[in-house]
């Protein structure tokens, strides 16, 4: 783990001195038409680590996530999930991969017990179900449809799912947005259990960037204008806190959307 | 992890979703069995000879066609749109599994939908209205699997290109009432101008009608009807799979 204010949770190993990177992105480009997306972005996840994925609204953050999955192939660049092709090694990768995207729902109709039922089906050696509802503690709503879950029920079941196959690699695409602040707590305790995953956090929420990742990147209009541990981060710019310092390097507030500047 | 273990876990979760959606149930058995007693009750006794009633050669082949079209043009491509608009496809698509099992789910749990459909319509035609059961069952089997395969591909061709559900059903429906007005749902399609009725013979409904009449006596199977069902199959299958797409 790099230095920072992280606090990635004590029981996280060291990876400082582990030189294979995790995940790699190498000078990545995807567009949409005319528009551009994510334009040379490169960036390493360590194994171990979780690195924050800050931007606001249209900085191509979801666009990276989906990348790194595997559902859009990179118009230039690589990527690279522990060495495998996310496109070309694709289902290789979903093996190691947990991804719990944004604004992706789940079958209204069935519960919260079948719903992680039919995912463990998916993987070779899945976490028991019981354990996977206790890691977003819905272990009591195990028989809720999906459709009569709270948002942030729904959110946790998500996290659940992403989690069951037991992945080597996660993605977590805009964890907590619009959730209350109790239900925020209670996915950063789960994030903060997962000790040996490496995790890729996309969010703009500082405080919980600050309180779980080791090191942060931010993208502004598809680009990297900003890497390293939130310290170095506010220090490089000379700001009091993360939120100024993003305000800086980025002239708009986390969750603004890209054309508000 | 294997592909039989993930794809009966996404066959049960289709099937308990389809068995909740107790209004959907609708469409494959109480649509066609209605169908069935009403033209029944109307021209049910009338024989057309070799101890065969009008229920056998004509309302039975339309009835079938109703259950199957429907489910395959209408129920299966409205399921996939919705799959695909509220993100599930998406979600599933960064899974070990491949999104075309979830695909190839649907259509199991829709087929199985439309032969229970299939199983009361004729019980009920034998039990309340005397028709004889099907002879030639190996000849039934193999029109409905032709007609099942070319409805199925329809469909899914209908999802691949409907951007919303309420299109999927709308495009459905459209598809639906032309192929059964070309096909004589409602009614004989002696009254169509020449080339329409051609063309209604050889397109799904048409053909399973004409197929599965010819199937419940002991006249040979048409050809123009059978090479339709499989060239639609075929073609619309193609095209489905070109087109098809697993996000919004």
């Amino acid at each position: 783990m790099t230095s920072g204010t992280g606090a990635a949770g004590p029981g996280r190993p060291s990876v400082g001195a582990m030189t294979e990177p995790a995940v790699v992105v190498d000078a990545v480009r995807v567009t949409y038409r005319d528009a551009v997306a994510l334009d040379d972005v490169s960036l390493r996840v360590r194994p171990g680590e979780v690195l924050g994925v800050l931007g606001v609204n249209g900085a191509g953050k979801t666009t990276l996530v989906e990348t790194i999955a595997g559902l859009r192939r990179p118009d230039a660049g690589t990527v690279r999930v522990l060495g495998l092709d996310p496109v070309a090694q694709r289902r290789a990768v979903r093996r190691v991969l947990g991804v719990q995207l944004q604004e992706a729902r789940l079958h209204d109709a069935l519960t919260v017990g079948e719903l992680v039922d039919l995912h463990r089906a998916f993987h070779a050696d899945p976490r028991p179900a019981d354990e996977a509802l206790a890691m977003v503690e819905l272990t009591e709503r195990r028989d809720v449809r999906f459709e009569r879950l709270s948002g942030g029920q729904q959110q946790r079941l998500s996290v659940a799912l992403a989690l069951v196959g037991r992945p080597r690699v996660v993605v977590l695409d805009e964890l907590t947005t619009g959730l209350d602040p109790r239900a925020r707590r209670r996915l950063w305790a789960t994030v903060e259990s997962l000790t040996s995953e490496t995790v890729l956090l996309v969010s703009h929420a500082m405080d919980e960037v600050e309180r779980l990742c080791d090191r942060v990147v931010l993208l502004d209009a598809g680009r990297v204008v900003a890497e390293g541990s939130p310290a170095e981060v506010v220090d490089r710019v000379g700001a009091a806190s993360l939120d100024e310092a993003f305000l800086r390097l980025t002239g708009r507030a986390p969750g603004e959307d890209e054309d508000a500047a | 992890m294997s592909t039989t273990t993930a794809f009966g876990a996404l066959v049960r979760a289709e099937t308990r979703m389809v068995v909740r959606d107790t209004a959907g149930l609708v469409v494959p058995f109480a649509l066609p069995t209605l169908l069935l007693v009403m033209n029944a009750a109307a021209f049910g006794d009338q024989e057309v000879g070799g101890g065969r009633t009008v229920v056998d050669v004509h309302v039975l082949p339309v009835v079938v066609a109703v259950v199957v079209t429907m489910v395959g043009v209408v129920n299966m491509p409205s399921f996939l749109v919705t799959y695909r608009r509220t993100g599930i496809l998406r979600r599933l698509a960064v899974t070990p599994v491949a999104p075309s099992l979830v695909l190839a789910a649907q259509v199991v749990v829709g087929v199985v939908q439309a032969l229970l459909g299939i199983a009361v319509a004729y019980a009920v035609a034998v039990a309340a209205f005397g028709a004889s059961p099907p002879s030639r069952v190996g000849a039934l089997l193999g029109v409905l699997a032709l007609s099942i395969a070319a409805t199925y591909a329809l469909g899914a061709l209908v999802a691949a290109v409907a951007p919303t559900p309420s299109s999927a059903v709308a495009g459905g429906l459209v598809l639906f009432f032309a192929l059964g007005t070309l096909g004589g749902m409602f009614g004989s399609t002696d009254v169509l101008p020449d080339v329409l009725a051609r063309i209604g013979e050889v397109l799904p409904f048409g053909a399973t009608v004409a197929a599965l009449a010819a199937a419940s006596g002991e006249t040979a199977l048409p050809v123009a009807p059978m090479v339709g069902l499989a060239v639609t199959a075929v073609v619309a299958a193609g095209a489905a799979t070109w087109t098809f797409r697993w996000d919004r």
